[in-house]
């Protein structure tokens, strides 16, 4: 569904990404792992082109990104995204955030009056019944806990109907039951609709966990892909340069908190 | 017991250096304004030798004629709708133009374009746009009405831009990745975010132009300030307190019910 070939961003003469090649299949969960900073947020960005890459070729079901202003906005409506800090407009209701998923499918001046269609507002409904937030429908976003927001951004996200949904880092300022319930809820929505899900993380156990397959990405370089039953310790050596392997041994939780650390210390 | 020692502490260790230019700014300071107030002709025995003229005047205002009041009843309505028009029209000035001053919004040619209108329109008085209007669209309240608009235009339209830079960016990213149009994210992303601030910068201009008002009549572009000039031009003490304790009412009540409403709004 997802195909990125030879992408490449510089910001000046300072490379972000660096001949990035990767597929995402429908239905696929591809988590990419990196230290912050590696360029997993520039990634994202480029496939979707809010921020516009230097080189390379990005295709969505075999068709390349279109440039142009409408073609663009009708690439976005059919690409779901699901931010760190969830990006929900706080002062709206939890279903308004929703509905803004429909934006793209409806008149401007309607939307202006805000008023919105029968069929939206269901389809808004059975989103948030997904992430089991029916509940909260009139609540403001921001009354709801970090973990509850971020799954009205993955409703946000379903209800644009998306053929794939782009994740960056979903779950990096959850604790890890809501970050565990944020991943299931995505998982459940890539296969239930075989949406094609490329989801940013530095937690390696997420990654182990949830990922169908993983790609590893260091100094905006691939520089690991495989299943989750590859990646050994050399290939997170790979990934994490200078970690150190007895990290491997820790306690599984202890690791993922340790790794995120170290990524920082790195990428100072 | 020891005798205790005293630090003098200030933001970091003074040189002689620093002291030199502390003292010279103190004696500069203080002899500007020495010579200013010889200028103005300040003097402490004159105040005093005026004093019991002042009491004299004071002793002529009370009691105050309330017999008068009900000549006041439709200057103080006209005030007060001066007021809400001239605030309807700063507001309405303003909303369209802050976008055009917003720093993220517009290109740095626009945006200082507009900042200076506002700078110009606020940086002259109400009471001088008045003249000017009044010259143009001769005596009455709409020329009140329109240099309270002008004025409270660059007031209201520097605030609502403000409000618009401060907005989270997250919101507007998460929006223009649905594929929605600019209106679009504007409506959704922007208005919801800065609609509280906006509110509450508009009825704190209500209560600031209810005051302005109430002087507006002095240069004849309607409102109370007619009857309280022309009461002291014509030496009915009594009416002019009157006039006062009506101006002090009105203001004060407009000041309780709009601080008691933007606290409210900015809570909700």
């Amino acid at each position: 569904m997802i195909e990125v070939h030879a992408l490449t961003k510089r910001y000046g003469q300072l490379p972000a990404l660096t001949d990035v090649s990767l597929r995402v299949a429908a239905g696929e969960i591809l988590v990419v792992l990196g230290p912050s900073g590696a360029g997993k947020s520039t990634l994202l960005r480029c496939i979707n082109r809010l921020i516009e890459p230097s080189a390379g070729e990005v295709r969505m079901a075999g068709v390349p990104i279109p440039t142009d202003r409408a073609g663009l906005r009708q690439l976005r409506s059919e690409v779901g995204m699901i931010f760190q800090d969830h990006n929900l407009v706080p002062n709206l209701s939890v279903l308004k955030n929703v509905l803004t998923g429909r934006l793209s499918h409806m008149p401007a001046w309607l939307s202006l009056l805000q008023l919105f269609t029968d069929e939206d507002v269901s389809i808004a409904l059975d989103c948030l019944r997904r992430v089991d937030l029916e509940a909260s429908a009139w609540k403001r976003a921001d009354r709801l806990s970090g973990g509850q927001q971020q799954r009205v951004g993955i409703a946000r996200a379903l209800a644009q109907r998306p053929r794939a949904i782009l994740a960056d880092e979903p779950v990096a300022s959850l604790d890890p039951q809501s970050a565990r319930l944020v991943l299931t809820d995505l998982q459940r929505a890539a296969r239930d609709f075989s949406i094609a899900v490329l989801c940013n993380l530095h937690q390696v156990q997420y990654a182990r966990e949830f990922a169908d397959r993983i790609v590893g990405i260091s100094a905006g370089r691939v520089v690991f892909e495989g299943t989750p039953s590859k990646l050994d310790t050399a290939a997170l050596g790979r990934i994490y340069p200078g970690l150190d392997s007895a990290i491997e041994h820790e306690p599984p939780l202890q690791r993922g908190a340790d790794v995120l650390q170290v990524s920082k210390v790195l990428s100072q | 017991m020891k005798p205790r020692r005293l630090q003098f502490i200030l933001g970091h260790p003074w040189t002689g250096r620093d002291w030199t230019k502390c003292g010279l700014l103190f004696g500069i300071s203080a002899l500007a304004l020495l010579w200013s107030a010889r200028y103005l002709s300040l003097s402490l025995p004159e105040l005093i030798q005026g004093a019991p003229w002042i009491a004299d005047l004071v002793s002529r205002m009370v009691p105050p004629n309330w017999g008068f009041l009900r000549q006041l009843a439709r200057p103080v309505l006209e005030t007060i709708q001066i007021a809400i028009w001239g605030t309807v029209f700063s507001a309405a000035l303003a909303l369209p133009l802050c976008f055009m001053a917003a720093r993220n919004m517009v290109p740095r040619w626009l945006f200082h374009t507009t900042r200076q209108f506002f700078n110009a329109a606020r940086g002259i008085n109400e009471l001088i746009f008045a003249l000017i209007f009044v010259a143009a669209v001769g005596l009455g309240p709409f020329a009140g009405v329109l240099a309270l608009s002008l004025h409270g235009a660059g007031m209201l339209g520097k605030f609502f831009a403000e409000a618009v830079e401060e907005a989270d960016r997250g919101p507007i990213e998460a929006l223009r990745a649905t594929g929605a149009s600019a209106t679009q994210v504007v409506a959704f992303g922007i208005l919801p975010q800065v609609l509280p601030a906006w509110i509450a910068a508009t009825l704190y201009r209500l209560e600031v132009n209810l005051r302005a008002a109430t002087v507006l009549g002095m240069v004849g572009a309607g409102g109370i300030g007619f009857e309280l000039y022309s009461s002291l031009k014509l030496f009915q003490y009594q009416d002019t307190a009157t006039c006062v304790l009506v101006i002090l009412a009105m203001v004060m009540s407009a000041d309780y019910v709009s601080s008691r409403l933007r606290a409210y709004i900015l809570a909700s």
